[in-house]
């Protein structure tokens, strides 16, 4: 479970995420939303403590992240926006490794944690592509194996679906829905719903760094466009 | 969660991206290694942007990490990136007429970030003095031939005579002009240190 | 250009320390017998490393191709004198035996570029160097493999757009601070992304090494290299 108790978050004096409280329980399908600059990817990089928050507390399975940072980044894997540039290895197989092999495990639970990974995203069979080679979904997926590796309860995406054409976004889709029936929790970051609607048990909109809407699905859609958040068939 | 997390000693953030920034600095002088221009003294010899990248390394990341990232960069040329001049690889280049060069590049941009920065701490480029960037790629321009015509020298038994026309003489004017376009990328409002 | 191509050729199958071994028991010898003797036992040597890799001298030849006037300017400079008797062979004899030593340690490094892929190399820049500057090098080298393609695509689209705007009326200087001044921005900008990537993903000091292991396939290589290491003494 994910906890966020009164957080604030200021970039030189100005406050991108203004006394936010949330909780996020295992296994839930959330999506965050909210125009540019509303806050959302500042919240999610607080999730696993890659930020430090201005004020307020963040909790992961009751746990501060920043006394447990990487308890928090195992539990709580990201998939951030531009995947080109959070790729550490040429390889896909080097890279799915790369989290693993900071947890210093040992080799035959390496090579099952990236088989699982790649498969769940499919990409299996695919360890010894070069990177450069991979199609723009098939980098966004290669991101999500990538955080997998880690074996986390919660998986977050950062604009996942930027750039991707329907196939591609289809394909990612089916693999989100898979993982969702299997447990994982999702928190999909995005100012554009029309793709999740269907899928996700709640939805979050932030609007200058405060919770505007907080509501299930067919509830928020009504509120949504006025925070300008793309909608089907508004 | 199913592994044991208390063993796992997390690399700081601000370790994390200094390394970071210095191999992708050594990433760019591989880049730059691609990007040929017209000589203007020397139409015959082609100017690559290389330099460009040992003075930059100096100045942005200071002499500790800007000696990093040139060690970066010769070390991950010689294990295969194709980093070097033309495209080349392998760690025959260290042995081969250009090796001095290579090899010199982390003593240079150590010496033009100690020269720019001081040795305690950095500070920002675009409130250093123009005596003082010119003096430190100067002088770091001096470590970078001297080691590279004495390897020309000694790994191609030439005469001293012939390395220095052959290694040095031929290229030393379009540093003058690398220098003036460090210079200008330091003062140009696009790049910010921090 | 020459760089990494899977396969399972005996090079491919050694261990890198291996191969780094006999390149550098080779440079070494090759330094120590400069004579036409040396050399042509040398050339036995470099074409048995070729043949091991499956790589053809030509092929060779052509990668590093660039070296070749730098390495003709030095034999050239001595063989020609500037009054009678004009060309003295006597004298570029010496440069001519080190050009060709130059050439056959190229070519057996060449060998190690084509059959070691970069997380081999990283391993093994870990195994030689311990501790946290080992972690850093290793890591940092690994960065540049992955990073290069992107960084050199940013830089030709950086000129592109230059040569659309301005053409090729600009002097050099301005060409070079246009294309570095952008090109470093791009650099710094991914490196941003990459360095909280890399923190999400737990980067740590005591990761587990990518596999690498002496085979019995490695014996007759390290023979190899150690008989180079003790030519030198003979």
């Amino acid at each position: 479970m994910l906890e966020l108790d009164g957080l604030i978050h200021e970039y030189d004096g100005a406050r991108a995420v203004d006394g936010v409280s949330l909780t996020i329980p295992d296994g839930e399908f959330l999506v965050l939303c909210g125009p540019n600059g509303s806050g959302k990817s500042t919240l999610v990089r607080h999730l696993n403590g890659l930020l430090e928050p201005d004020a307020g507390r963040v909790l992961v399975d009751g746990v501060d992240v920043s006394d447990a940072p990487v308890a928090a980044r195992t539990t709580v894997g990201m998939a951030f926006q531009e995947p080109r540039d959070q790729f550490v290895a040429a390889t896909v197989g080097g890279d799915v490794r790369f989290g693993p092999e900071n947890l210093g495990l040992d080799h035959e639970e390496i090579d099952r944690r990236a088989a699982n990974a790649l498969s769940a995203v499919g990409l299996d069979g695919r360890e010894d592509d070069r990177i450069e080679t991979l199609s723009g979904g098939e980098r966004e997926r290669l991101a999500v194996a990538g955080a997998l590796a880690m074996e986390p309860s919660h998986l977050v995406l950062d604009e996942p679906f930027t750039g991707l054409d329907s196939p591609a976004r289809e394909r990612l889709l089916a693999r989100l829905r898979d993982l969702h029936a299997d447990g994982t929790g999702l928190i999909v970051v995005t100012h554009d719903l029309r793709y999740l609607l269907d899928d996700a048990d709640r939805v979050v909109c932030l609007a200058d760094g405060e919770v505007v809407v907080d509501a299930s699905p067919g509830d928020a859609t009504e509120k949504l466009t006025e925070y300008g958040v793309r909608v089907p068939g508004r | 969660m199913s592994t044991a997390t208390d063993s796992v000693d997390l690399v700081g953030d601000e370790v994390a991206v200094n390394l970071v920034r210095a191999a992708l600095l050594a990433a760019l002088m591989g880049a730059f290694a691609f990007v040929s221009f017209p000589n203007p003294l020397n139409p015959a010899v082609p100017v690559t942007a290389q330099v460009l990248g040992v003075f930059l390394a100096g100045i942005y990341l200071g002499p500790a990490w800007g000696g990093f990232a040139m060690v970066l960069y010769v070390l991950a040329g010689a294990l295969g990136a194709p980093v070097f001049s033309g495209a080349g690889a392998g760690l025959g280049e260290i042995f081969g007429p250009t090796g001095g060069y290579l090899v010199s590049y982390p003593f240079a941009a150590a010496l033009i970030g100690a020269v720019v920065h001081g040795v305690d701490g950095l500070v920002d480029p675009e409130g250093v003095s123009v005596a003082r960037l010119v003096g430190a790629m100067a002088a770091g321009t001096v470590v970078i031939y001297a080691l590279g015509i004495v390897v020309y020298w000694y790994y191609l038994d030439t005469s001293l005579v012939a390395a220095i026309v052959g290694a040095g003489l031929a290229f030393v004017p379009a540093e003058a002009v690398k220098m003036a376009a460090a210079m200008g990328i330091v003062r140009s409002e696009e790049v910010q240190a921090t | 250009m020459l760089g990494y191509e899977p396969g399972d050729s005996l090079a491919h199958r050694l261990d890198p320390r291996t191969k780094l071994a006999v390149q550098l028991a080779f440079a070494a010898a090759a330094f120590a017998h400069t004579d036409p003797r040396g050399l042509a036992m040398l050339t036995g040597v470099t074409a048995l490393a070729l043949a091991s890799a499956r790589l053809s001298p030509v092929s060779v030849i052509w990668g590093y191709r660039f070296l070749l006037p730098l390495l003709a300017a030095a034999v050239l400079f001595e063989l020609v004198t500037l009054g009678p008797p004009w060309i003295e062979l006597e004298a570029a004899a010496d440069p001519l035996l080190a050009s060709y030593r130059t050439l056959l340690i190229v070519a057996v490094a060449a060998g190690y570029v084509r059959t070691t892929p970069a997380r081999e190399s990283r391993a093994a820049v870990q195994w030689a160097v311990p501790g946290k500057p080992g972690r850093l090098l290793g890591a940092g080298v690994g960065l540049v493999f992955r990073f290069l393609p992107l960084l050199r695509r940013d830089l030709a689209a950086i000129r592109d757009a230059e040569r659309a705007r301005l053409g090729d009326e600009r002097s050099t200087r301005e060409r070079l601070e246009t294309v570095g001044a952008a090109g470093l921005r791009r650099a710094f900008a991914r490196a941003d992304r990459l360095a909280m990537a890399l923190s999400a993903r737990c980067f740590s000091w005591n990761a587990t090494l990518p596999r690498i292991r002496f085979r019995a396939v490695d014996v007759p290589a390290v023979l190899l290299a150690a008989g180079l290491g003790a030519s030198m003494v003979v």
